[in-house]
């Protein structure tokens, strides 16, 4: 069936192994298997430069319709229509054309203001402390904001909303995501887009509803409700992760070339060549996927239609053929175009935005904290199906020592009488904490939860011998069900969550 | 083989030799001449392989294609004379073509 093999290289793509560092993998796949197939999970991969270039850029042998995630293409999940990032022509053309407008370098760069206004909130009250995240106090808070505003989502309810997008693309570590039931629509983006229609405002939501275009059956129209949404939840889905993680890689790499900080700090003119840099050494999507629509070939080999095919951004950004001593970062390094950004007709529609995102953080960072050192020990790198990067990185700055992080105590108001548990639930927005007041009564029980985000009652208690369990609703904005399910042992508690159909959340827990 | 001169915005000319058939945009991008981004590889979507062209050229290239014409609001400083080079295509007439850059794509 398939003749490519590719004796002695390997590369998983669910494997954590290589997730923390894929690069090694990368350049034997480039120089050994041009053209890679994994037998396991049935799909070829390319990692040169020239390969990636050439197969991003051919849209009718390497289609976007059957999805550009591994797991939507394998597992054959229906695409609505108006998913365009998922789309090929003619549907893609007139979608995404209906964007283009709103995405100009010349609107996001005159963004920069409350960019800085956004990385500033996040920063300001860091700088006195000796220690920060570079994702939970930056990463996390400013592209959401950005996005947020945008789109014209209320601040207070944007957390939620993220929390849904990086659900959906998150993988457990070692196997494909099962992406079956998976939803293109962001619950949550409803009210939103209802009080939008009564309230116009000078945001993209209200630019949406009101532009015209000409649909495949030739009709002149506005976007319908559900068109809308669908553009909506792709916009914040594809406008966050990837900066939090560009915003990550920045803190890490940079710690780890301090010479090279130190030039920025003293020159920020070179802010914009350090961050192409980044984009280059460490993209925070190293992979793109496409289905094959007719029989191809790599490098002599053939990749048969109906194949799946990974364009490897992360091999080709280090192709020693396009970049000379791939493997060093160096700001300096003349300008050859990474392709982090994709290529072709579905190259990032959001890197302006990006870009000046990613720009203004460093600069703002610099402000505050000219040097830092990330404590990778506490840091964790996150697998979802489409980025690679922190998932938390803490970090201190020089002079107040390696103090260890400690926990910063949850805001609860004073507890009642019951027992008491500070537990954390590991969620993609990096840890949450939150404090668990109960009351038990017989095999069930009463009590609350109150974390920074506000408090929620309980219910549903349950004791079984050494189990709980329990339900908390979340209603803003998206009705979330959580459904916790734990395990007492002592004064400690273990299990985890399940966040409506959005996977389950790992939590610890010990009794205060 | 045709002769492009490229100016960047700071006034430095890159000569490079460019094979009839394929894009202006493609001969700076081969030959990575600074100055022109060219994210999207010619897919003409995002508007970072803005030139200008000198008035002897201008009718000679022709006008902007419509694609051409709704992606190049991406670009900034558009003028009358600016074209996105990945909507032009290199025919053995163009040997000897300057084109300029703008100050940021
Ligand atoms: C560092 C940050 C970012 C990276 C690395 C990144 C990367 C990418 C890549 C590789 C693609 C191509 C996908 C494909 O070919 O299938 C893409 C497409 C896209 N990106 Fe980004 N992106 C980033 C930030 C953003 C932002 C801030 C937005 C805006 C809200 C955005 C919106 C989009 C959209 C809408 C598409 C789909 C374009 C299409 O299919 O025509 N991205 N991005
Ligand atoms: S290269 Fe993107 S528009 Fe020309």
């Amino acid at each position: 069936m398939n003749a490519v093999t590719s004796p002695g290289v390997h590369w998983d793509p669910y494997d954590p192994k290589y997730f923390a560092n894929p690069y090694p993998a990368f350049n034997r796949l480039r120089e050994e298997a041009p053209l890679y197939y994994n037998a396991q999970y049935d799909f070829y991969a390319v990692s040169r430069y020239e390969d990636v270039e050439r197969g991003l850029f051919d849209r009718d042998t390497f289609i976007s319709g059957r999805g550009g995630i591994l797991e939507i293409i394998k597992q054959n999940v229906p695409i609505p229509k108006g998913v365009f990032i998922f789309e090929d022509p003619p549907l893609h053309t007139m979608h995404r054309s209906l964007l283009t407008r709103v995405f100009t370098p010349k609107k996001m760069n005159a963004l920069e203001p409350q960019i800085r206004a956004f990385c500033a909130k996040a920063l300001d009250p860091l700088v006195e402390g000796g220690r920060f995240n570079f994702i939970d106090d930056l990463g996390a808070e400013m592209p959401l904001r950005v996005i947020g505003m945008l789109l014209g989502i209320p601040e207070e309810d944007l957390k939620s909303v993220q929390h849904q997008a990086n659900e959906k693309l998150r993988t457990d570590p070692g196997k494909p995501k099962d992406f079956t039931d998976h939803q293109f629509v962001g619950e949550g983006f409803e009210e939103y887009l209802d009080w939008r229609v009564k309230h116009p405002s000078d945001d993209l939501m209200t630019e949406l509803l009101n532009a015209e275009f000409t649909d495949e059956t030739g009709t002149t129209r506005k976007l319908t409700r559900d068109e809308v949404l669908l553009f909506i939840s792709i916009l914040a889905g594809a406008g966050n992760e990837t900066t939090n993680r560009l915003i990550g890689w920045t803190g890490k790499v940079l710690a780890e070339h301090p010479d090279q900080r130190r030039q920025i700090y003293e020159n920020r003119a070179l802010i914009p060549q350090a961050i192409e840099e980044l984009l280059r050494f460490e993209p925070p999507g190293p992979s793109v996927g496409r289905y094959v629509a007719k029989d191809t070939e790599f490098h002599g080999q053939k990749v048969p239609e109906g194949s799946a095919i990974l364009f490897l951004v992360g091999g080709a950004n280090r192709d020693p053929r396009k970049f000379t001593s791939p493997d060093k970062f160096d700001i300096h390094r003349p300008r050859v175009p990474h392709l982090t950004f994709g290529y072709g007709f579905h190259s990032c529609l959001g890197n302006a935005l990006a870009r000046i995102e990613g720009r203004v953080a460093l600069d703002e960072l610099l402000n505050r904290f000219p040097e830092w050192d990330v404590d990778l020990e506490n840091a964790h790198l996150s697998s979802t199906s489409t980025v690679r990067g922190w998932e938390t990185l803490p970090a201190y700055t020089p002079k107040a020592g390696k103090a260890k992080p400690v926990a910063a105590a949850p805001v609860a108001e004073e507890a009642p009488s019951g027992e008491r548990w500070k537990m954390v639930l590991k969620t993609p927005m990096g840890p949450q904490e939150m404090v668990m007041t109960m009351n038990r009564d017989g095999n069930s029980f009463t009590g609350r939860i109150d974390s920074p985000m506000g408090g929620e009652d309980i219910s549903e208690g349950k004791i079984d011998g050494d189990k709980l369990s329990w339900v908390m609703n979340v209603t803003k904005p998206a009705k979330i069900k959580l459904s916790f399910e734990v395990t007492q042992e002592g004064d400690t508690l273990t299990g985890h969550a399940k966040l409506g159909m959005f996977g389950k959340s790992a939590l610890t827990g010990e009794r205060i | 083989m045709v002769k492009i001169t490229y100016i960047t915005f700071s006034g430095r000319a890159h000569v490079v030799d460019v094979t009839p058939g394929g894009t202006l945009m493609r001969g700076a991008r081969d030959n990575n001449v600074p100055g022109i981004d060219a994210d999207c590889g010619g897919a003409c979507v995002c508007g970072t392989c803005h030139v200008y062209i000198p008035p002897d050229w201008q009718a000679r290239l022709g006008k902007r294609t419509e694609i051409e014409e709704a992606t190049i609001e991406f670009s900034s400083d558009v003028k009358e004379n600016s074209r996105l080079a990945c909507q032009i295509t290199i025919s053995e007439d163009m040997d000897g073509l300057v084109v300029h850059m703008p100050e940021t794509q």
